[in-house]
């Protein structure tokens, strides 16, 4: 205990200097803005700002970027709040948020996702600082089979987490595992699948992809729908009375434990979170009568649960080397950018770096209460801007964020091709964000994949002989076979019927249903 | 043919084919025991052919849904993007961003010149401040 405590004040030695606190602040509040703007969830958000942290010191440019993630995941909530707009990343918000905002407590609403999500975060914090020290040592015993594993492991738990449906997802990883096979192969040094467009030898940018697929392509999409949205024009009461306070805090600290459980599993995240800690209020709270009518506790308990599980999301990155779903994916490809290589190694040779950013994930949530909250109804303005200023606007961040990568404008035509293909996916119902892990994880799956079959002279029992690889696939093996066995069962039912059921699984796959509209 | 479902399969069998076929045909698959470059991506691709044709399959017994697909505003957003790219690269990025504001806004609801010139003025004076404030390499003139 006194060892983590010890490791806390060592990183928040390094997280208080003005110049940290200055990029946390600037982060955060730059994230939650951008995180406002319709059809820009934290994934692009992210990919957006990238950029901005390339000349900036490596400390404070990771600072800066979970800041920037925490904030845009806030941002997104205060959306779907005041105008019941749902990214990917806040759908229950929307649900007992948006129905407050319909009676009137909009400001009440909004000061309870910022408390709550302050709550979530600090219980967050506890646990990463206790866990990921301890799981980085247990990462030490993977061997390349167990990392092969883990990461096919995660692309199941991923796929079908966030599409819902198995196939789709795991289809959407390889096209991303495909993609990372583009430039140099490290082992022989052949060039694949460059075709001689110098650009590409290095690989393609990760920028140019995830701007492709979650900028480009979702601007594009907003365009076709030609929806305006109406700005949120009531009034923002911010402060609670004593016993609406008093209301909040159970609801949290549930949410915060949930949260901070789910977020570590692979596959997990905020969105299931979120899911998770609604669905538990709604059955053990002591107002779950009113909960779905706009209830403090059907905001509170979510927001607990997405902010603590958008921090421990970084326990496998930075522990074990592999993150767990898009984002972390994203941010892994930030680390790399930075020079710096997650993993069981991290914590111990940067040891500033780990602990001066899980220091600043404190710092950023008081930040996200005494600076966003209060200056949510200025925030709000941006919804003003047409969507005809906005979008050029957009456009161009995306041009120079994706031109300062390389000052290549070549890039520009990479990004424009990921738009094309980004949208194409959208068109088809495929999520891109499997694709992003599979685009990241790529090259170190095949890494690890070649390294154990070399270990094994080429058997593949080396999969199954070792405990961990063994445990990891027979558990897709059993989740495959459940998936299929559902599949006939629901064929089988809807002929049955004669009603034409689609045959997709129902609830946690309902979720990007919302967030394709 | 206008299936979502179906296409979606096609598609997909469509990148697994481009990828499988470059994989076999011009890089060394190797042994097992000591892999190839091309061995991977032959493997994954495999996959990838074999999960779009099951969803191909798999689309029969579904309900046919079509697919709402718009040319035009794709094609506008990237037409703007490659002519700002190409602006950029042989005159400067001032031009390019004029021009990316005045031809996408082609795509959104209205289109108002004022509005596109200060937009574009707007955007002149950030890229100037990522220049000179925190150092971008940008071609502006």
């Amino acid at each position: 205990m006194t060892e983590i405590l010890n490791n806390l004040a060592f990183g928040f030695s390094h997280a208080l200097t003005l110049q940290n606190l200055m990029f946390c602040a600037i982060g955060c509040s730059v994230g939650t803005l951008v995180g406002l703007l319709p059809g820009l969830g934290p994934l692009a958000t992210i990919s957006l700002l990238l950029p901005l942290t390339f000349s900036i010191p490596t400390t404070g440019a990771l600072i800066m970027l979970a800041g920037i993630y925490y904030g845009a995941q806030y941002g997104d909530s205060v959306s779907a709040i005041t105008m019941k707009i749902p990214h990917a990343s806040s759908i229950v918000a929307c649900i007992d948020g948006y129905q407050m905002t319909l009676k009137g407590q909009t400001g009440l609403a909004l000061f309870t996702a910022g408390v709550s999500s302050f709550i979530g975060g600090t219980v967050a914090i506890v646990v990463l600082a206790a866990l990921a020290p301890a799981l980085g040592e247990v990462a030490l015993l993977f061997g390349p089979a167990d990392y092969t594993a883990l990461m096919l492991f995660g692309f199941v738990c991923v796929s079908f987490v966030t599409t819902g449906s198995l196939l789709d997802g795991l289809a959407m990883c390889m096209v991303g595992v495909l993609l990372g096979q583009i430039g140099t192969d490290v082992n022989s040094g052949m060039q694949r699948y460059t075709m001689g467009f110098a650009p590409i030898y290095e690989g393609i940018s990760l920028v140019s992809v995830a701007l492709g697929c979650f900028g480009i392509a979702e601007i594009t999409k907003n365009l076709d729908n030609r929806e305006e949205r109406t700005p949120f024009n009531g009034t923002i009461k911010l402060w609670p009375t004593w016993p609406q306070f008093k209301r909040i805090i159970p609801s949290a600290l549930r949410g915060s434990a949930v949260g901070s459980f789910l977020g570590i599993l692979p596959g997990g995240g905020p969105v299931i979170a979120q899911f998770a800690a609604y669905a538990i209020d709604r059955k053990v709270s002591k107002y779950r009568h009113e909960i779905g009518s706009g209830a403090i506790e059907g905001v509170a308990g979510q927001a607990a649960a997405d902010e603590a599980a958008a921090r421990t999301s970084f326990i496998p990155l930075m522990s074990i080397g592999i993150p767990e779903n898009a984002v972390m994916a994203l941010m892994m490809g930030a680390f790399i950018i930075k020079g710096i290589q997650p993993g069981p190694n991290m914590i111990a040779s940067h040891p500033d770096l780990f602990w001066g950013l899980v220091a600043s994930m404190w710092i950023g949530n008081v930040f996200l209460l005494v600076l966003n909250v209060p200056m949510v109804r200025y925030l709000l303005s941006i919804f003003k801007i047409p969507y005809a200023v906005l979008f050029p606007a957009i456009l161009f961040f995306c041009c120079v964020g994706t031109y300062s990568v390389n000052n290549a404008v070549d890039d520009i035509f990479i990004t424009a091709a990921f738009g094309l293909l980004g949208y194409i996916f959208l068109r088809l119902s495929l999520d891109p964000a499997p694709l992003m892990l599979g685009f990241i994880l790529g090259p170190m799956l095949e890494e690890n994949f070649r390294r154990s079959l070399l270990l094994s002279r080429g058997s593949f029992s080396i999969f199954v002989t070792r405990p961990i690889a063994g445990t990891l696939l027979a558990m897709i093996g059993l989740f495959v076979a459940w998936q299929m066995f559902a599949f006939v069962r629901d064929v089988r039912k809807a002929r049955a019927g004669k009603t034409a059921l689609p045959a997709e699984p129902a609830p946690i796959g309902a979720a990007p249903a919302v967030a394709e509209e | 043919m206008n299936d979502k479902n179906l296409l979606k399969g096609l598609f997909l069998v469509l990148i697994a084919l481009v990828f499988g076929i470059g994989a076999y045909r011009y890089y060394p698959i190797g042994r097992m025991e000591r892999a190839g470059p091309g061995f991977f991506p032959l493997m994954v691709s495999s996959f990838l052919f074999v999960l779009g044709l099951s969803m191909a399959i798999r689309s029969r017994f579904m309900e046919r849904k079509p697919i709402p697909f718009s040319v035009k505003n794709i094609v506008i957003i990237l037409a703007s993007l490659v002519g700002f790219a190409l602006l950029s690269e042989f005159v400067n990025m001032i031009a390019g961003i004029v021009f990316l504001v005045f031809g996408s806004a082609i795509a959104g609801t209205s289109y108002s010149i004022r509005r596109n010139a200060a937009v574009s003025a707007v955007l002149v004076g950030i890229a100037f401040a990522f220049k000179y404030g925190l150092g971008l390499q940008l071609p502006l003139y």
